[in-house]
C-alpha cells in the first residue's frame, strides 16, 4: 500500500520508484539498490529507512538528519512551527489539491502529535501520518525564524 | 431569474446568509459538514419572488462522494438558475479554485466575499472591484453573521453574469489533480493584484486555545474539563435542580392535582383519590453528593392512585368516564405520565444540554477532537472524522445517522451508523443517563463509562471485519476557534427544542396510551410474566422493569425515563445494582423507531433489519453479563 516516492539527491525532482530509468528490462531488477533520475540520468541509492521505531517515538520531534545533503523531507519530518515549501505529493494528490496543498507553496507544521496538523494558507488540516509522509518539502535553510511563533512567516 | 443556488467551501457561512436572505433557519455551526441536505425557501427580493436553495459545502466539484453528490445534483438539475458562490475572505485561494471549477459550466455568477470582518482583523485585504473585473462577475462584500452586506447582494443580483475567465488549457487526458494544479497556478496570478494579507506577529488568544485543544496532553485535560461541565450543567443542574422543580413544585403539586379535581368535576364516578404529603426542594448541585439547599417545602397534593367507594356498583355510564378518566389521569395517563415525563424531565434536560451542546459546536472544539481520538477510531475501522457524527449523535442520533454522509467509504459510514444506534445515548437519554449517575457512585459512573467504550471498541471492531472495504484516510479540514455567537446558540437552542417536542411529545402520548390499553385488557400482566425469565431471570430486575423495557423499543430515552423514576421516584423499587443493569441495557437499545427508518433510508432496509436483530439481542446479553460480574465483584 505505502507508496514510495523518491527525489534525487542532484537535481532534487521527485518521481515514483516505476519511473526511474532503469526499472524497465534491466536484469538485476529489484536486486539493484540504485535508482536512475529520469530528469537528470543520476544514479543514487534509494532513501535509508527513517530510523527504528523507538526512535520515531522517543524522537523530540526533529527530522532525523539521514544524509546531510537530502534536499527533500517529508512533511512529518519537520519540527513543529517550521515552514516549507512543498516538492510534490504523491497518493490520492487532488484530495490535498482541493485545499489548495500543491507543488511550490509553503505549509507550515503545526503539531505532529497525535495527528499532523499543517497550515496551507489559511486552512489547517490535520492529516494522518500516511498522509504527511506522502507531501516532500524542501528542507527549510537554518533555524526556524521564529522558535516560538506557530503561524510561521507570512511576510508582508 | 428564478432560483438562486447557494454554492460554496463547507463552512462559508452559506446557511447564515440563506437565513438573511429568506428569513428562514437552519442549523449553523463552526465546522464543515453542517449541511448535508439542501435546504429551499422564497423568498421577495426586489419586486420578484425567489427560490434561494442552500446547498452542502463542497471543495472539489468533481470529486464523486456522497457530500458533494447532492450539491453537483442540485447544479445539474436547475441549469438555468443564478450561482451564488460564497466565499470565506480570508481563504480566497481555496474560494477561487472552486469559482474555476464552477465558471467551466458557462452559468450566471456573483461571487459574495464572506466574513471580511475576519480578513480586516487578520490584517488582509482584497480589491473587489479589481476581482470583479478580473472574473467578469459581480463581487459583493458581507458580514453574514452580523446581516451586513445582504442589501448590496440582493442588488447585484440582477447584475449577476457568466464569467469572463478563459478556461485552463488542459493537455488531453490530463486527470483532476492536473486540472486543479493549473487552476491554482492561474489563481496565483489572480490573487497577486488583489489580495494582500500580514500576519500578526503574536497568535491571538483564540489561535493559542485551538492548538491547546489539539495537544495531545493539554487537549485531553480540556476535553476532560468540557466533560465535567456537561456533568455538570446537564446531569446535575439541569436532570437535578430544574427536574425537581417542574416535576414536583408543577407537575405533582399544582398541575396534576388541577388535573385531577378538574376532570372529577367533569366525569364523576364514586371514587376517592389518595392525599399525600409532597415535598419539593430548590438546591444548587455542587457534586453528585453536595448540594446547597435553598427552600424546602411541603404541600398535600392528590394522587393518581384512587379508591373506588366501597359497595357502589358502576353503571355504564359510570365505567366509560372511568375509562377516560384512567386515560388521561390514571397510572398510565396522558396528563399524568406522558405529558409529566416529556415537559417535567425530557424538557429540561434536553434544554440545558442543547444549549451547552451549541455552545460547542460554534466555537469548533468539536473537530479538533477528532485529531485526539484518531488513532483509537483507527481501531474500529474508522478515522478521526468520525468523530463528528458521533458527537452529533449525543444530541440525536437520528440526526446524527444521516451526517454520516461526510465520512468517505461505506464501510465507515455503516460502522458510525452501528456505533450510533447501539451505544451512543442521545441527549434526552444521556441527560436521564446523568441523572442516574448521579444517583449511583461515582464508581458506578465510571463502570459504565468504561463499559460503554469497551462495546464501541469491540462491536466497531467487529462491524469493521464483517464490512469488507477501506478505511479512508484522515484528512480534515480544522476550523478556526471562534466566540460562540449567543444569538445563534439561541436560535439554535430553540429551533432543537422545538423540534424535539414535535418529536418527543406524540410518541410520549402513544406509548403512554399503548401501556394503558394493555393495562386495561390485562395484558400488561401477561407481557410481565411473558417477559419474567428474561427480565427477572436473567437481568434480576423487578416485573415492573418490562414495561420501561417495552417502551424502550419504542424510544430508549422513554424506556430511560422510566427506569429513573423507578429508581429515584417516591416509590423507588431499584438497588444500586439493578440501576445500573437496567441502565446498560437501555443504554444499548436502539434509540427509536425514527432512527431505524433513518437507517433503512441511508443504508436500506437489509442493513437496518441486521442491525435490529443485533441491537437488542446484545443489549440483553450485555445487561444479564452486567449484573454477574457486578454479583461477583460485591461477593467479594
Amino acid at each position: 500500500m505505502a507508496e514510495r516516492y523518491l527525489t534525487c539527491p542532484l537535481c532534487g525532482f521527485g518521481f515514483e520508484p516505476e519511473d526511474a530509468l532503469c526499472a524497465h528490462g534491466c536484469p538485476l531488477r529489484s536486486h539493484c539498490a540504485l535508482v536512475r533520475c529520469p530528469a537528470c540520468d543520476y544514479e543514487f541509492a534509494e532513501q535509508p529507512g527513517r530510523g527504528s521505531w523507538w526512535r520515531r517515538l522517543l524522537g523530540s520531534g526533529t527530522a532525523e538528519a539521514t544524509d546531510g545533503e537530502c534536499e527533500a523531507l517529508s512533511v512529518d519530518q519537520l519540527r513543529a512551527g517550521q515552514t516549507a515549501s512543498v516538492l510534490s505529493l504523491s497518493g490520492s494528490r487532488n484530495k490535498l489539491a482541493v485545499f489548495g496543498l500543491v507543488p511550490g507553496i509553503e505549509i507550515t507544521l503545526l503539531q505532529r502529535r497525535p495527528a499532523c496538523v499543517v497550515q496551507v494558507g489559511e486552512t489547517e488540516l490535520a492529516l494522518d501520518r500516511e498522509i504527511a509522509r506522502r507531501i516532500l518539502v524542501r528542507r527549510p535553510g537554518g533555524p526556524p525564524a521564529e522558535p516560538e511563533g506557530i503561524l510561521g512567516t507570512g511576510g508582508g | 431569474m428564478h432560483r438562486l443556488l447557494l454554492v460554496g467551501n463547507p463552512n462559508v457561512g452559506k446557511s447564515v446568509l440563506f437565513k438573511n436572505l429568506t428569513g428562514r433557519y437552519v442549523t449553523v455551526s463552526n465546522y464543515p459538514g453542517t449541511t448535508v441536505e439542501v435546504v429551499r425557501a422564497r423568498t421577495q427580493l426586489g419586486d420578484r419572488s425567489v427560490e434561494v436553495i442552500d446547498t452542502p459545502g463542497i471543495n472539489d466539484l468533481a470529486a464523486a462522494n456522497d457530500e458533494t453528490r447532492v450539491t453537483s445534483a442540485m447544479l445539474e438539475r436547475h441549469p438555468e438558475d443564478v450561482i451564488v458562490q460564497v466565499a470565506d475572505a480570508r481563504n480566497l485561494r481555496r474560494a477561487l479554485l472552486l469559482t474555476m471549477q464552477l465558471a467551466e459550466l458557462d452559468r450566471p455568477m456573483v461571487l459574495v466575499l464572506n466574513m471580511i470582518d475576519e480578513l480586516a482583523a487578520k490584517g488582509g485585504r482584497i480589491d473587489t472591484a479589481a476581482l470583479a473585473e478580473e472574473l467578469g462577475i459581480p463581487v459583493v462584500r458581507t458580514v453574514a453573521v452580523r446581516n451586513h452586506g445582504t442589501e448590496r447582494l440582493a442588488a447585484a443580483l440582477p447584475r449577476a453574469a457568466i464569467p469572463s475567465l478563459e478556461n485552463v488549457e488542459v493537455p488531453h487526458g490530463a486527470g483532476e489533480y492536473e486540472r486543479n494544479r493549473l487552476r491554482l497556478a492561474r489563481i496565483n496570478e489572480l490573487m497577486e493584484g488583489t489580495y494582500s494579507l500580514r500576519q500578526p506577529a503574536r497568535p491571538s488568544l483564540a489561535v493559542r486555545l485551538g492548538f491547546w485543544a489539539m495537544h495531545p496532553v493539554k487537549g485531553l485535560l480540556l476535553g476532560a474539563l468540557a466533560l465535567l461541565g456537561v456533568f455538570w450543567f446537564v446531569g446535575l443542574f439541569g436532570a437535578g435542580t430544574l427536574v425537581d422543580l417542574l416535576e414536583t413544585a408543577v407537575f405533582e403539586q399544582r398541575l396534576s392535582p388541577a388535573a385531577i379535581t378538574t376532570l372529577d368535576k367533569m366525569l364523576p364516578f364514586p371514587h376517592a383519590h389518595a392525599i399525600e404529603a409532597v415535598p419539593g426542594s430548590v438546591a444548587v448541585p455542587l457534586s453528585p453528593v453536595h448540594e446547597v439547599e435553598l427552600f424546602a417545602w411541603q404541600t398535600e397534593a392528590l394522587r393518581t392512585g384512587y379508591t373506588l367507594t366501597p359497595g357502589a356498583e358502576l353503571t355504564a355510564g359510570q365505567a366509560t368516564r372511568r375509562f377516560v378518566h384512567d386515560f388521561l389521569v390514571g397510572e398510565y395517563g396522558a396528563l399524568t405520565m406522558a405529558l409529566s415525563y416529556a415537559l417535567a424531565i425530557v424538557l429540561p434536560i434536553v434544554t440545558t444540554f442543547f444549549l451547552l451542546f451549541s455552545l460547542l459546536e460554534d466555537s469548533g472544539y468539536l473537530p479538533r477532537m477528532a485529531i485526539l481520538v484518531n488513532r483509537v477510531f483507527r481501531l474500529m475501522g474508522l478515522n478521526g472524522k468520525a468523530v463528528l457524527p458521533m458527537v452529533l449523535g449525543l444530541g440525536c442520533d437520528t440526526m446524527a445517522t444521516m451526517t454520516t454522509r461526510i465520512l468517505e467509504t461505506r464501510k465507515e459510514r455503516i460502522v458510525t451508523t452501528m456505533l450510533l444506534a447501539l451505544a451512543i445515548p442521545c441527549s434526552a437519554q444521556l441527560g436521564v443517563l446523568l441523572a442516574m449517575m448521579a444517583a449511583l457512585s461515582p464508581a458506578a459512573a465510571l463502570a459504565w463509562m468504561l463499559l460503554m467504550a469497551a462495546v464501541l471498541l469491540t462491536v466497531g471492531r467487529l462491524t469493521a471485519r464483517v464490512f469488507p472495504g477501506e478505511t479512508s484516510e484522515f484528512l480534515l479540514e480544522i476550523p478556526p476557534l471562534r466566540r460562540p455567537q449567543l444569538g445563534n446558540v439561541w436560535l439554535k437552542t430553540r429551533s432543537r427544542i422545538g423540534w424535539y417536542l414535535r418529536e418527543v411529545i406524540p410518541l410520549f402520548v402513544a406509548g403512554t396510551a399503548v401501556l394503558f390499553l394493555l393495562d386495561k385488557l390485562r395484558l400488561l400482566e401477561r407481557i410481565a410474566s411473558f417477559g419474567q425469565p428474561l427480565v427477572v431471570g436473567w437481568l434480576g430486575l423487578p416485573r415492573e422493569m418490562a414495561n420501561a423495557l417495552l417502551v424502550g423499543f419504542l424510544r430508549r430515552d422513554f424506556g430511560a425515563v422510566y427506569v429513573l423514576d423507578a429508581a429515584t421516584g417516591p416509590e423507588a423499587i431499584l438497588d444500586p445494582l439493578q440501576i445500573f443493569v437496567a441502565m446498560v441495557t437501555i443504554t444499548l437499545f436502539m434509540p427509536c423507531f425514527a432512527n431505524f427508518l433513518m437507517i433503512a433510508k441511508e443504508h436500506g432496509q437489509r442493513v437496518a433489519w441486521a442491525m435490529t436483530a443485533f441491537i437488542f439481542p446484545f443489549a440483553f446479553l450485555v445487561g444479564g453479563l452486567a449484573l454477574r460480574v457486578g454479583r461477583w465483584l460485591s461477593g467479594i
